[in-house]
């Protein structure tokens, strides 16, 4: 948030941004969140490039949701697309096999991204009210890949790993 | 009151409204909707609080789920704009949000909404205050 940026990442920060990503995933995917350091978020954006042939892809999903109110600053959230798919597939209820089309998929990753954005503002200020911007949903070049290192100009960064797949998400 | 085989109050059934720029979350509503123990009539859809209006207009709705946070015109100020109508008086008004601040919520109070739902919300809880609002204000 711009007005309480930081070049250091704060506990409660991270905390807070943690546990969003842990609210939105259990209680609308119902799906648990494991933490995960840098060298096990190395192991699996590895085995999702080795995916690169099954599934939907091996490519990856940059969500992004800016803010205004309060403050202001943008929450953004990286996952593989198999990942994407598997979210909104298990919000919506829909068979494990189902194809998506590429517009449901990428609306289901910025409602996703949008959940997160909000519960962590929420948890970080409980009586500002904001307004959410529309999501930005894109599928990154073929071959790139996460390097799980906050770029340093982050309010918040995180790492975790959702039914076996890595997630970064980070705030700014 | 008489109930039916499923244990539904006795009603007429609700016409409901969804109103959520996100697809998504629309076939989401459109699903916790339908898994309610009540009679469901036609649910409409509408991604924003203009087109919101035009069903409104057009259609006889008795329970509408909005969103806040949507383009063109928003969930607060659809429920405004309801306020205004005297013929909408009786229509169960949810908000669905990630907005769960404080202020949003006395503003909805105010705008006479029965229930305010943060985003993520279990699908269960929305089914369950649905059904137990709907038969206590909609007849």
């Amino acid at each position: 948030m711009s007005s309480a940026k930081s070049p250091a990442l704060t506990s409660t920060d991270q905390d807070a941004l943690q546990s969003a990503v842990i609210e939105v995933c259990e209680n609308a995917y119902f799906v648990f969140v494991e933490t995960c350091d840098a060298p096990q978020f190395a192991t699996l954006v590895e085995q999702v490039r080795a995916e690169g042939g099954r599934g939907p892809s091996g490519r990856w999903l940059h969500a992004s949701v800016a803010f205004n109110g309060h403050s202001t600053g943008q929450v953004e959230v990286v996952l593989p697309e198999r990942l994407g798919t598997w979210l909104v597939v298990s919000l919506l209820g829909l068979p494990a096999d189902t194809t998506l089309q590429d517009n449901q998929l990428l609306d289901g990753v910025g409602e996703f991204a949008n959940m997160v954005c909000g519960a962590w503002l929420s948890k970080a200020n409980e009586t500002a009210s904001f307004t959410l911007e529309m999501p930005k949903v894109t599928r990154l070049p073929a071959g790139w890949a996460p390097d799980p290192t906050p770029t340093g100009d982050e309010q918040a960064y995180r790492t975790v790993v959702v039914n076996e797949m890595p997630l970064e998400v980070r705030a700014r | 009151m008489q109930t039916n085989s499923s244990g539904a109050a006795a009603m007429t059934p609700l016409n409901v409204l969804i109103v959520d720029d996100s697809a998504t979350m629309r076939a989401l509503l459109y699903r916790v909707v339908g898994l309610a123990d009540l009679p469901i009539g036609a649910i409409y859809q509408a991604p924003n609080g203009a087109e919101a209006l035009k069903v409104l207009e057009t259609h006889s709705i008795q329970a509408v789920f909005t969103d806040v946070n949507m383009p063109v015109m928003n969930g607060m100020e659809l429920l405004r704009e309801m306020a205004r109508r005297d013929e909408w008086q009786n229509i169960l008004r949810i908000i669905i949000s990630t907005d769960g601040s404080r202020l949003r919520r006395e503003e909805a109070r105010e705008l006479q909404v029965s229930l305010y739902v943060e985003k993520p919300f279990r699908p269960e809880v929305v089914r369950d205050v649905l059904c137990q609002i709907a038969s206590v204000d909609v007849h």
